[in-house]
């Protein structure tokens, strides 16, 4: 009882307000260095095989000799058609498939974004496994371009070659069918939402035929010419649109079979020299958990994860001494694991990151990073929300630094104090003022919390619907108009109608309490998103309306109130730097990216891909920069 | 302005904003439709469908297995044109629907049973809302909206459950019992809100006229009334489908719960992982459990009726078999008739963000369960478990809230002081 007793005193003492801050601090910072930890051998595991069916590399391929006649001749043909129209191409794939006796069916597609016009056309066949019923299907992809929009020719050739060579072998238990997709992300997205009957049918012909549920899909990108070229590595890439990641088992068993089997070295987000150092695996991470969360397409495998249907593309990097051979065998030797499987894959990891082709770091583990970062807005919005319902500041009994004003007249000065006391005897007294909970008036902070929120609507349409010549105007333009919007509002609210300083903690009590809501539940999603967004918000947590003593304090104003309009305007300036479209903007400048390019991209993905991160951002960040911006300009006008 | 422009204002926009939502975005209802938050198997539009369906080719509707409604729908819902050519005069239905709801619990409001009932006068009465605010409440929020798009029967439960609330608190005694017994009619389970607000009704009329009328005989007129009008109900279904199997089909599965589809609430994950030796003993224990609730506060609560009855609605969202969010939106625009309990109530910040979380984390769980393949059922019945803890966090606060009101009427000297468990 007496412990009870003690946190419920502990809970009117005033000190307990002063902790959030510090709190959520301590939160954004461990948040932090637990990223910063995970690449140590302490926090990271190696990477293993959990599903034992797969067997990575025991079997014996036997894709040589008089097949590397026969890809070098695809590979001339593929050269020939390099500059042919669309559909003398298709038609010329299909006849070297159906030259190997597999059925073969062709699909036109057809998209509109950023007032580009996308069309182009697939070409698979369907292997029937002399073992299968039918039921389940593995998928081999190479794009027409890959996504550096380079003809695809030794990748192409070698599915086609591939096709020819697994035709002759019985132990298929899995239909496998060859994809070549007219180009590297519209194209598997039209082919895979026409396999699943999720088409849009008024520009996205039907798949005339079909096997069963698709197991696995390996894209193929190796973009040699008719000469061919030995490379150096493969680089297995993973990212799903979204966010969304393939089973951690495939991407093993490719890592394993390609560097255990066929001694080529695997590397992945883009590190060609990786010396398994501490900031080399950092660094990985980081590049995986900025793609992840940017969540657009990585590959023609993307596509497909939504679905899920696990996917990687392996791409060819570097000059070596590997030829295309040993990545058809590479291949061939994956598909006899992934024809091995007897259910979905299942038993390894859905979430992780990799920070080296051998090392990961489980859900489990990284969670709690983005989740602390999360959770620091909510702790704020329940310090401001109890804030809220406090009188106004009561001067501290028990404080020993004299108050000049209050020292002339200390009988005025003294505040009403309430007796209370606990189980046991003891007594406390307490100011009145702040046992007393005031009434809340929730409707004007919760109007506008609403409306900013809404007003995400606005930009999310506006750069979805440009057509590409007047992107860079539009973004220009919303760039100016959001960084003065939130000036212009507070300017409004203090002409027309001033809102309270209790209405003013509201505003971002609500902001931040959707805010750590929002950010929660998309670090279950997308777990780097989340921590990204949250990172960048995080300031929001700190920043504060300084309102104006009211009228008649007597005590002399603190060097804070003394300088608070310019303290506002420093912190309203700091925050224009957080503008998501200036971090957008700064974004794109460091990566030597166009703005308009990246505009293009998230348009088609909204199209084409069924991308969310525009939603995340127009819907979530930029309405809580909003009201937080609003909030401190509020200090300006006051 | 005046009360009726105001009123016609909020009905006219609540009206548009469904309406728009309706037919700005045709593929909404059939996304909302399919979602286990809001359509149960007893409460499907789908397989409302399918229902009708059957029953205009001359087949018993509930041969399939599939359809679990009451009989009495079809002959309704066979008369609109096909929802899936012409949806509008369905959309028309349950946007008319909101709105008599709506309307429902303005008069609800207006009554004035929720602060000043006859035995007990609120030391807080003055704090209230406008009728007109209540009423925006309901309409207004988004679980009544989505719910409205997504076409449940529940929707027309909560209307017969409204309309039963309003007529009680009015003194309207045999409408009363018109409306409730078509909402236990529909949904089974509204019965067990007869006790309080016959209370609630016995109360008013004792206020309206000189001499209050004699207990036993009023008890025993409308609980007779009931049965008749229960008993007409299922004669006339009887008649329709041709015999009497319907009661398997319906209240038998509401009562013995065959099937497990996710919902918000309990029982599903429960007796999912139950053994089935096991299963006749605990849904006898769960149905216990939800009917104890009703002699209990209705007693203790005698002086406050209508309380009694609001938080039977929220404890039903919360423990009855095939709970959805139709059934929250029904106690969540309820709460806000007790304006006057809010000061003395202490976690409504945390139950609010509970239920906040919940209903946008349950979203992104099932999508990880269902789609994404990446988690499982744990996913889901967890943030189910939380939705349900914000519901019965609201539930207990208010009780207490409820409560201690009473104890600063009773015992003025003790306003203010903190209370201690003895």
């Amino acid at each position: 009882m007496s412990l009870i007793s003690a946190l419920l005193a502990l809970r009117r003492d005033p000190r307990i307000l002063k902790v959030p801050p510090y709190l959520s601090a301590l939160c954004i910072l461990v948040g932090v260095v637990w990223l910063l930890v995970l690449p140590l051998n302490e926090y990271s595991r190696n990477t293993y095989v959990s599903e034992n069916a797969l067997l990575p590399g025991q079997v014996h391929t036997y894709f040589t000799g008089s097949e590397h006649n026969i890809f070098r001749a695809y590979r001339h043909e593929v050269a020939a058609l390099a500059d042919s129209p669309v559909h003398e191409r298709t038609q010329r794939l299909g006849d070297i498939f159906r030259s190997s006796n597999l059925k073969v069916a062709t699909q036109k597609y057809e998209y509109h974004s950023s007032g580009r016009n996308i069309s182009n056309q697939n070409v698979y066949a369907i292997l029937h496994g002399p073992r299968a019923d039918a039921t389940e299907a593995i998928v081999l992809i190479a794009a027409w371009r890959n996504m550096a929009g380079e003809v695809n020719h030794s990748g192409v050739a070698l599915v086609l070659t591939l096709a020819r060579y697994f035709k002759r072998w019985s132990l298929w238990s899995k239909d496998i069918i060859f994809l070549i997709s007219g180009d590297s992300t519209s194209g598997p997205q039209a082919w895979v939402d026409a396999y699943h009957d999720s088409h849009s049918p008024e520009s996205i012909e039907p798949l005339s035929i079909k096997s069963g549920a698709l197991q696995g899909a390996v894209a193929v990108d190796y973009p040699a010419g008719p000469w061919g070229h030995r490379y150096d590595k493969l680089h297995v890439v993973y990212d799903g649109v979204n966010g969304q990641l393939p089973n951690l088992d495939l991407f093993n068993t490719a890592v394993s079979i390609a560097s255990g089997q066929m001694g080529i070295g695997c590397t992945l987000q883009r590190m060609w020299k990786h010396d398994d150092s501490y900031q080399e695996r950092l660094q990985t991470m980081l590049r995986g958990m900025i793609s992840q969360g940017l969540g657009h397409a990585s590959g023609p495998h993307s596509s497909f994860i939504p679905y899920h249907v696990d996917a990687i593309t392996l791409q060819t990097v570097g000059d070596g001494w590997h030829d295309e051979m040993s990545l058809g065998r590479t291949v061939e030797s994956l598909f006899r694991s992934l024809n091995n499987l007897l259910e979905h894959l299942h038993q390894s990891f859905f979430f992780y990151l990799l920070m080296q082709a051998n090392r990961f770091v489980s859900i489990g583990t990284y969670l709690p990073s983005a989740m602390l970062v999360a959770v620091n807005f909510s702790i704020t919005s329940i310090a401001l929300w109890v804030q809220s319902g406090r009188g106004a500041s009561v001067p501290n009994p028990a404080s020993t630094t004299p108050n000049t004003a209050s020292d002339s007249k200390p009988k005025a000065s003294t505040p009403d104090m309430t007796l209370a006391r606990t189980a046991t005897g003891a007594a406390t007294l307490i100011p009145t003022a702040s046992l007393a909970i005031t009434e809340r008036h929730l409707f004007l902070p919760l109007a506008f919390i609403l409306t900013s929120h809404f007003l995400g609507l606005l930009p999310l349409y506006i750069f979805n619907k440009t057509p590409e010549p007047y992107l860079r105007l539009a973004f220009d333009t919303t760039t100016v108009v959001t960084t003065l919007l939130p000036l212009a509002t507070a300017l409004l609210f203090s002409k027309f109608r001033r809102p309270t300083s209790q209405e003013t903690i509201l505003m971002q009590c609500f902001s931040l309490l959707l805010l750590g809501m929002f950010l929660s539940a998309l670090a279950t999603l997308n777990f780097s998103l989340s921590f990204l967004v949250g990172i960048f918000a995080s300031p929001l947590t700190f920043v504060r309306c300084i309102s104006p003593p009211p009228p008649n304090s007597t005590s002399v104003p603190g060097l804070v109130m003394r300088n608070r309009k310019a303290i506002s305007g420093a912190v309203v300036g700091l925050l224009v730097l957080l503008n998501p479209l200036v971090v957008i903007r700064a974004a794109t400048f460091y990566w030597g990216k166009d703005v308009v390019d990246v505009l293009v991209q998230a348009a088609e993905g909204w199209h084409v891909w069924g991308l969310w991160t525009q939603v995340v951002i127009w819907l979530v960040w930029w309405p809580a920069w909003f009201a937080g911006s609003v909030v401190v300009a509020g200090g300006l006008f006051s | 302005m005046p009360i009726d422009q105001q009123k016609a204002l909020l009905f006219g926009a609540a009206a548009a904003v469904r309406l728009l939502l309706f037919t700005a975005f045709p593929s909404l209802p059939n996304l909302l439709t399919g979602r286990v938050e809001i359509s149960t198997p007893v409460t499907s539009f789908k397989r409302l469908q399918e229902g009708v369906f059957l029953y205009t080719h001359n087949v018993s509707p509930y041969d399939g297995g599939v359809f679990h409604q009451a009989p009495l729908l079809l002959p309704l819902f066979s008369l609109l044109p096909n929802p899936a050519y012409y949806p509008f005069a369905t959309n028309l239905l349950y946007t008319i629907v909101d709105l008599l709801g709506a309307n429902a619990l303005m008069h609800i409001a207006e009554s004035g049973q929720s602060a000043t009932p006859r035995l007990f006068k609120s030391s807080r009465k003055e704090l209230r809302w406008s009728s007109i605010a209540i009423g925006a409440g309901f309409l207004f929020n988004p679980f009544t909206i989505t719910t409205c798009i997504a076409r449940p029967t529940s929707a027309l439960t909560n209307l017969f459950i409204l309309l039963a609330m309003a007529k009680a608190s009015q003194g309207a005694g045999s409408t009363f019992v018109l409306a409730l017994s078509v909402a236990s009619y529909l949904a089974m389970h509204p019965i067990l809100l007869f006790p309080p607000l016959l209370v609630l009704c016995y109360d008013v009329r004792a206020t309206k006229s000189k001499s209050a009328p004699n207990p036993l005989a009023f008890t025993a007129f409308h609980v007779l009334s009931l049965v008749v009008a229960l008993g007409g109900l299922l004669y006339l279904s009887a008649l329709l489908t041709g015999s009497w199997e319907f009661l398997g089909a319906t209240y038998g599965v509401r009562l013995l719960l065959p099937d497990l589809t996710p919902n918000v609430g309990l029982w599903w994950y429960f007796f999912t992982e139950m053994f089935d030796s096991f299963r006749e003993f605990f849904l006898g224990v769960f149905w216990l459990h939800v009917v104890s609730y009703v002699p209990g506060l209705t007693i203790r609560l005698r002086k406050q009726p209508l309380f009694v009855a609001v938080t039977l609605t929220g404890i039903f969202a919360v423990f009855t078999p095939y709970p959805s969010i139709a059934d929250g939106t029904l106690y969540l625009s309820l709460v806000p008739l007790f304006r006057h309990l809010f000061p003395l109530m202490r976690y409504t910040f945390l139950a609010s963000s509970t239920i906040l979380y919940a209903s946008f984390i349950g979203p992104a769980f099932y999508y990880l369960w269902i789609y994404a393949g990446s988690g499982n059922a744990n996913f889901f019945y967890a943030i189910t478990l939380v939705w349900s803890l914000g519901l019965s966090v609201i539930v207990g606060d208010s009780l207490y809230a409820a409560l201690r009101d009473e104890l600063d009427v009773e015992r003025p000297e003790l306003r203010g002081k903190e209370v201690k468990r003895i």
